[in-house]
């Protein structure tokens, strides 16, 4: 900015100079100045939440940077990223439902297409050892690939939208900016949408005050009920402040005939993974329904009803699920499921959800 | 790369030095170690070329048209034979290594495209290599997004060598037909071998010696001419039966064994 005002008061003094000169040497002022776009390396803060684990991202790899950031954000939302043009990251991971596709039981993608599983959060994302229902991604580098490619997603080639950004007004500038030999690229492209990513951190719900001793926020009586029940019945999956062990588990889903969805199976190729599904973070969980891989249950209330007496026997079932008496699932009193409800409210990060940060408009 | 460009310049000064002391002591030692040497005029060093010469034992690989016969007694054809070459380096016998840039080392292998048999490398410092190194596959353990390993991805993609559905690179595409022994009808195969995600890693470093190479170093040699020996795919450390598992993708089990069978399939061309 402060050398393009300096240009034009460059131009200017010519212009008034040659003025004088008499109207020969007239030199018009371009239509547009061209600025020289260099490099901006200006780092972004990036703190982890005092109650939280390692991180699982090498940050050294790709520290975020300001430009960085700005032009994962820009891809993120990005419809250029898809076959059609309309199609973002952002279409099916909406900031105020929690980076979800809100109601939507199962992703919607190009020309109205549907995937078969339901669009999980990207929250927490730098201290996760691996992506998506199944784990098909370990990285978070790599991950974008599978959404941009499938056909049932955004349908997209790498070239192909490499080709439009380099086309694009704005592009060249942002990656020269985000990244130092500028080039856009597939490693650029998708190390700004980690960037973007990375910065994802949703710690700032009650629970979180709590559990930090912040401006004395406390849990009420049923909440804290709800944690302890948690705590004795949840957390053996759903362990640790990102409230999963990053496992993969068969949690007694019926088959749905229509995806015959084996999960963890199709990466690992082991039978006994079948019907294995990573167990999901529970952070936001109140904003982020439908729930399940599939988005079969709307409500909390009917996955509570589903671990109580809903669940199925399979070869593959988590034997945390089967009760030494043979009977299956977690057995939960009306009361009890109503604080585990108070409890998992308290989860709910609203700063996340509105952050200015994060939002595309 | 102006750095870089004077470290050239330099080892080309010493490269042809020893050069010249090279040539004379072959003379007295008959060391048939390859030599790469440098076009007079270049500013940077040598061009060396790698062929591949796709074959199946004594045979060249048609594809389509030609069957084989593997170890288990069954008859296939291919369709379709793809591999992904990466990191190649090259060792001399004073211990120095040449490691060629990573991240221009990516190239997929493809019977069907003939331009793909040839890679063309340039830069390469003057110098007597005795073995010639290269990866099958795609490194992500040393190099998880660095190095050209994402930048690989649109050629990958291209070449139908990304998985689908996961994020990850197929190493080997092998597709075709098989029949066994008195049946009326054949049956499609496909090989698929990659890593992914952390469940599987079938990266193989592949090392082939140079020194048995019989080229004459009165005029130096500067292209290594490689066959790839589709029949190894299937008999070489792991004997594979088609009929047994015609289809083997993401497979903890076979995928390893056909890795291992890749890693010898490779040969200097004598």
């Amino acid at each position: 900015m402060r050398i393009s005002v300096t240009l034009i008061a460059f131009f200017l003094l010519l212009l008034s100079c040659s003025k004088e000169g008499g109207e020969e040497s007239y030199i018009p002022i371009p239509e547009t100045i061209p600025v020289k776009v260099t490099y901006d390396p200006t780092p972004l803060a990036f703190d982890i939440p005092s109650n939280f684990p390692e991180l699982t991202y090498d940050i050294n790899s790709n520290p975020p940077t300001e430009a960085g950031f700005a032009l994962g954000k820009r891809l993120f939302y990005e419809g250029k990223l898809s076959s059609t043009g309309v199609i973002s990251c952002g279409e099916c991971h909406r900031q105020e439902f929690a980076f979800t596709h809100h109601t939507h039981i199962v992703s919607h993608g190009v020309d109205g297409a549907l995937g078969t599983r339901n669009s999980p959060p990207t929250q927490n994302l730098a201290f996760m050892k691996e992506f998506n229902w199944d784990g098909a991604a370990a990285l978070l580098d790599m991950q974008p690939i599978i959404p941009i490619t499938a056909p049932v997603e955004m349908n997209e080639t790498f070239a192909s939208i490499l080709k439009k950004l380099k086309n694009d007004p704005v592009y060249p500038d942002l990656f020269a900016k985000a990244f130092k030999n500028g080039a856009i690229d597939t490693e650029n492209m998708l190390k700004a949408l980690s960037q973007f990513m990375l910065l994802m951190i949703s710690a700032d719900s009650k629970y979180d005050k709590y559990i930090r001793n912040e401006g004395g926020v406390t849990l009420n009586e049923q909440e804290k009920a709800g944690h302890a029940l948690f705590n004795a019945k949840c957390a053996t999956c759903h362990s640790g402040e990102l409230f999963t062990n990053q496992t993969y588990k068969n949690n007694g889903l019926p088959i749905d005939p229509e995806y015959n969805d084996m999960g963890r199976a199709a990466v690992s190729g082991k039978t006994e993974d079948n019907q294995k599904f990573k167990v999901p973070s529970l952070r936001n969980i109140e904003l982020t329904l439908p729930y399940m891989h599939d988005g079969r249950f709307g409500t909390l209330e009917e996955v509570l009803d589903h671990y109580s007496s809903g669940v199925v026997d399979s070869p593959s079932l988590d034997p945390l699920l089967k009760q030494e008496d043979g009977t299956l699932g977690i057995p939960l009193t009306a009361s009890e499921k109503t604080e585990l409800l108070a409890f998992l409210k308290t989860l709910t990060d609203n700063d996340f959800a509105l952050d200015k940060r994060f939002s595309e408009f | 790369m102006h750095l870089i460009k004077r470290k050239y310049k330099n080892l080309l000064v010493i490269g042809l030095l020893a050069l010249t002391t090279a040539t004379c002591k072959k003379n007295d030692d008959g060391d048939d170690s390859l030599q790469v040497i440098t076009n007079e005029g270049m500013a940077i060093d040598g061009a060396l070329t790698l062929t591949f010469d796709n074959v199946v034992g004594d045979k060249d690989l048609v594809l389509t048209d030609q069957t084989y016969m593997n170890k288990t007694g069954e008859e296939y054809g291919i369709n379709e034979f793809k591999y992904i070459i990466s990191s190649i380096a090259l060792s001399q016998s004073d211990g120095t290594v040449f490691t060629y840039p990573v991240a221009d080392s990516y190239f997929v292998i493809d019977e069907k495209e003939n331009t793909s048999l040839q890679l063309n490398l340039t830069g390469i410092p003057a110098g007597r290599y005795e073995s010639l190194q290269f990866g099958f596959g795609v490194d992500q353990s040393n190099y998880p997004i660095e190095q050209g390993t994402l930048n690989f991805v649109p050629t990958a993609e291209e070449k139908g060598m990304l998985w689908a559905w996961a994020a990850g690179y197929k190493f080997l595409k092998m597709e075709g037909d098989f029949k066994t022994s008195g049946a009326e009808t054949s049956e499609p195969f496909t090989y698929h071998v990659g890593s992914l995600s952390d469940t599987l890693d079938n990266f193989k470093l592949i090392s082939l010696s140079l020194s048995s190479e019989t080229t004459s170093n009165e005029t130096a040699t500067n292209t290594i001419n490689i066959t790839t020996d589709v029949a190894q795919i299937f008999d070489a450390v792991n004997t594979m039966s088609l009929k047994v598992k015609p289809d083997v993708q993401i497979d903890p089990e076979n995928s390893p064994k056909i890795a291992e069978n890749v890693s010898q399939m490779f040969k200097i061309k004598k």
